[in-house]
C-alpha cells in the first residue's frame, strides 16, 4: 500500500473571483514507503501547493490526499496525526527558527506531539547528529549561527518529528556548493539509516538525479511525467519545452552521441558519465 | 484567510476623479467634509447627496464597492441615529412611548446625522478608491511641507508612511509562511485557552521581527546605494501639476458652497 496517495487532488486560489485559478488540477499520484521522490517544475507549476496538501496545511477543493489509505481529512485527529506523519520542510526555512537556543527549537515539533522529556531529548540529539550540528552549537542563540547552519538546524526541527515522510522544498536554495553537498549527504544518510519515504523538491536536474529513484514533473498544475529518473531524462526535448533541463552531463552525452561516437544516452551523474567515458575509451584502445 | 484583507484600496482607472492632482483632490475632499455639516435645511441636504451621487458616478468605481465601504460604519450609523432620535427634544409634536420620547426634532437630526456620516465616509473613500497610496503621501509630503519651518521633517514621514505601505502585503505573506512552517511543526493556535493561544503566537512573532528588522536593514543599505540622503534637493520623476480638470473641480466646489449658502438661507433650517 502506497504511503501516501491522491486522488483527484485539486486546489484552486482566489475561488469565485474572476482571477480564479488552478494550482494543482486532478493530481493522482501514489508514493511508496521508502522512495526518495524527487518533485521538478517551473516556478509556478504547483510543486509548493502540491506539497502543502500531503500534510493538511491547504485543504483540497476536490478530491483526496490518504495517509496510509486513510483520508487525512476524515477528522481532526487524523489531519493533526498528519501533520506528525508528514514532516514539511519550507524552502528557507530557517526563517521559522524562533527559540533562545538550537535545542529547544528542534524540541518545539516533538514537544507538541506531546512526547515526554526523555524521548525529546532523545530526538533532538538524534536529528542534531543527522544534520552535523555539534552538541556545543545546541546551547547557542539560532540567531547567532552562520546561513548553512540555520538551514541545518530547521531541518533538524522537522526530522525530530521522526515523519514517516519527509518533504524538503528546495533544501538546497540560495546555499554554496559545500552546504548543498552538505545537504545532500545528510538527506541521504537520514533515509539510509532511517528508511523514510522522502519527497525532494528541487529545480536542481543534478541534486535530483544524484537522490531520487523515481521523478514526479509538474506543468501548468498538472502532472507532466512521473517516472523513474531515466524515463524522465530521456525526454529531454520535452522538459527543454517546458523551460526545465536536464543535467549538464546528460546534454554532453546526448551532444557526443549527435557526433556518431557510440556512448549510453542513460548517464544522469558525473560518476556514471566518468564510468561511461572509461568503458568507451577502454574499448576504442581495444579495437 | 489572512490573504483577505486589502489595505490601501485603490481600484485602478482612468476617471475625472483618478486623473485630478492628489493634492486638489485632498484639499477639496476636506472643503467637503466641511461643507457636509453646513448643510441645515432639506434641500442643501439634497443638493450635497445628489453632489456625492454624482460624484460616485463620475468615479466609475462600481457601486457595490462604493456600498462596501460603508458595511463597518453601519453601526455607527445606526447607534448615532437612535441616540439623537431619544435625546433631541422639541419641534411640532413628541410621540411618548413608556419612558421614551421621539419628537419632530429628534427624528430630523437623527436623519441628518445618518446622511451626513454616510456622506463623510462614501467621500473620504472615493479618495482612496481614486488614488494610489504613492500619490496620497506624495501630495500629503507637499501639503504639510510649510511644517518645515518648524523643524518638522516632512519628507521623513512621507518616507516612513510609503514604505510602510508597501511593506504590508509583504509582511501579510510573511506571516502566512510562517504560520505554515510552525502548523507543519504541530503549533496549534486554534484550541485551547486563551493565553495558551497568545502564547502560540510566538513561534510566528519571533521570526517575523527578524525578518522585518533583517529587511529593514536590507533596504537602507539599497537605499544608501542609491545615494538617498534625505529630501534635500531631491526632485520627483512624476511631477506634480495643476491641469484645467482641477481648477474646474475647484470651481464646482466652490460654486457648491455658494449653493449650500443659499439653500440655507431661503428654506428653513431643520436643525441648529
Amino acid at each position: 500500500m502506497p504511503v501516501i496517495s491522491t486522488r483527484g487532488l485539486t486546489h484552486l486560489y482566489g475561488k469565485g473571483t474572476p482571477f480564479e485559478v488552478a494550482a494543482i488540477k486532478d493530481i493522482n499520484i501514489d508514493i511508496e514507503k521508502g522512495e526518495l521522490v524527487g518533485i521538478i517544475g517551473h516556478t509556478g507549476s504547483g510543486k509548493s501547493t502540491l506539497i502543502q496538501h500531503l500534510n493538511g496545511i491547504l485543504k483540497p477543493e476536490k478530491g483526496t490526499v490518504m495517509l496510509n489509505g486513510n483520508d487525512i481529512w476524515s477528522s481532526k485527529q487524523s489531519i493533526r496525526e498528519a501533520r506528525f506523519q508528514v514532516g514539511l520542510c519550507f524552502q528557507y526555512p530557517e526563517y521559522q527558527l524562533f527559540e533562545e537556543t538550537v535545542y529547544k527549537d528542534i524540541a518545539f515539533g516533538p514537544k507538541n506531539m506531546k512526547l515526554g522529556d526523555d524521548e525529546i531529548d532523545r530526538r533532538v540529539l538524534a536529528a542534531a547528529e543527522y544534520v552535523g550540528l555539534k552538541a556545543d552549537l545546541l546551547q547557542k542563540s539560532p540567531f547567532d549561527l552562520s546561513g548553512g547552519e540555520k538551514r541545518r538546524a530547521a531541518i533538524a526541527g522537522v526530522m525530530a518529528m521522526e515523519p514517516a515522510v519527509l518533504i524538503l522544498d528546495e533544501p538546497t536554495a540560495g546555499l554554496d556548493p559545500r552546504g548543498r553537498d552538505k545537504i545532500l549527504d545528510l538527506i541521504k544518510k537520514y533515509r539510509d539509516n532511517t528508511g523514510s519515504t522522502i519527497l525532494l523538491v528541487s529545480h536542481c536536474m543534478e541534486d535530483i538525479a544524484r537522490l531520487a529513484s523515481r521523478v514526479l514533473v509538474l506543468e501548468n498544475a498538472v502532472v507532466a511525467m512521473f517516472g523513474s529518473v531515466q524515463e524522465v531524462y530521456s525526454r529531454g526535448t520535452e522538459l527543454f519545452d517546458m523551460g526545465l533541463n536536464v543535467p549538464q552531463v546528460t546534454r554532453i552525452f546526448a551532444g557526443l552521441r549527435d557526433r556518431g561516437l557510440d556512448v549510453s544516452a542513460g548517464i544522469y551523474t558525473v560518476e556514471q558519465g566518468r564510468q561511461e567515458l572509461l568503458r568507451f575509451f577502454g574499448k576504442g584502445a581495444k579495437a | 484567510m489572512i490573504k483577505d484583507i486589502t489595505i490601501g484600496q485603490y481600484f485602478p482607472g482612468r476617471s475625472i476623479l483618478h486623473r485630478m492632482d492628489a493634492r486638489m483632490k485632498i484639499v477639496l475632499t476636506f472643503a467637503v467634509i466641511v461643507l457636509i455639516f453646513l448643510c441645515k435645511s432639506f434641500f442643501s441636504m439634497g443638493l450635497m447627496v445628489a453632489f456625492v451621487i454624482a460624484l460616485v458616478f463620475a468615479s466609475r468605481v462600481p457601486l457595490k464597492t462604493v456600498l462596501k465601504s460603508l458595511k463597518p460604519i453601519f453601526f455607527i450609523v445606526i447607534f448615532t441615529a437612535v441616540l439623537n432620535i431619544f435625546y433631541t427634544t422639541g419641534g411640532a409634536w413628541t410621540i411618548s412611548i413608556w419612558v421614551l420620547k421621539i419628537s419632530e426634532k429628534g427624528v430630523f437630526t437623527a436623519l441628518f446625522m445618518a446622511v451626513r456620516i454616510i456622506c463623510l465616509v462614501v467621500i473620504s473613500s472615493l479618495l482612496t478608491y481614486t488614488t494610489t497610496p504613492t500619490s496620497l503621501t506624495d501630495a500629503l509630503e507637499r501639503l504639510l511641507s510649510p511644517l518645515k519651518i518648524f523643524k518638522i521633517e516632512v519628507h521623513t514621514i512621507a518616507m516612513m508612511m510609503t514604505l510602510a505601505l508597501r511593506f504590508i502585503p509583504t509582511l501579510i505573506e510573511e506571516i502566512d509562511r510562517i504560520m505554515s512552517a510552525q502548523k507543519a511543526r504541530g503549533a496549534d493556535w486554534e484550541s485551547g485557552s486563551l493565553v495558551s493561544r497568545a502564547k502560540a503566537l510566538v513561534p510566528v512573532l519571533v521570526p517575523l521581527f527578524v525578518s522585518s528588522f533583517r529587511r529593514a536593514y536590507e533596504l537602507a543599505f539599497a537605499m544608501e546605494c542609491r545615494c538617498y540622503t534625505g529630501g534635500k534637493g531631491r526632485t520627483r520623476m512624476k511631477q506634480m501639476k495643476l491641469r484645467v480638470i482641477d481648477f474646474v473641480s475647484m470651481t464646482v466646489t466652490a460654486a457648491l458652497l455658494a449653493g449650500i449658502i443659499m439653500l440655507n438661507i431661503y428654506f428653513d433650517k431643520v436643525i441648529a
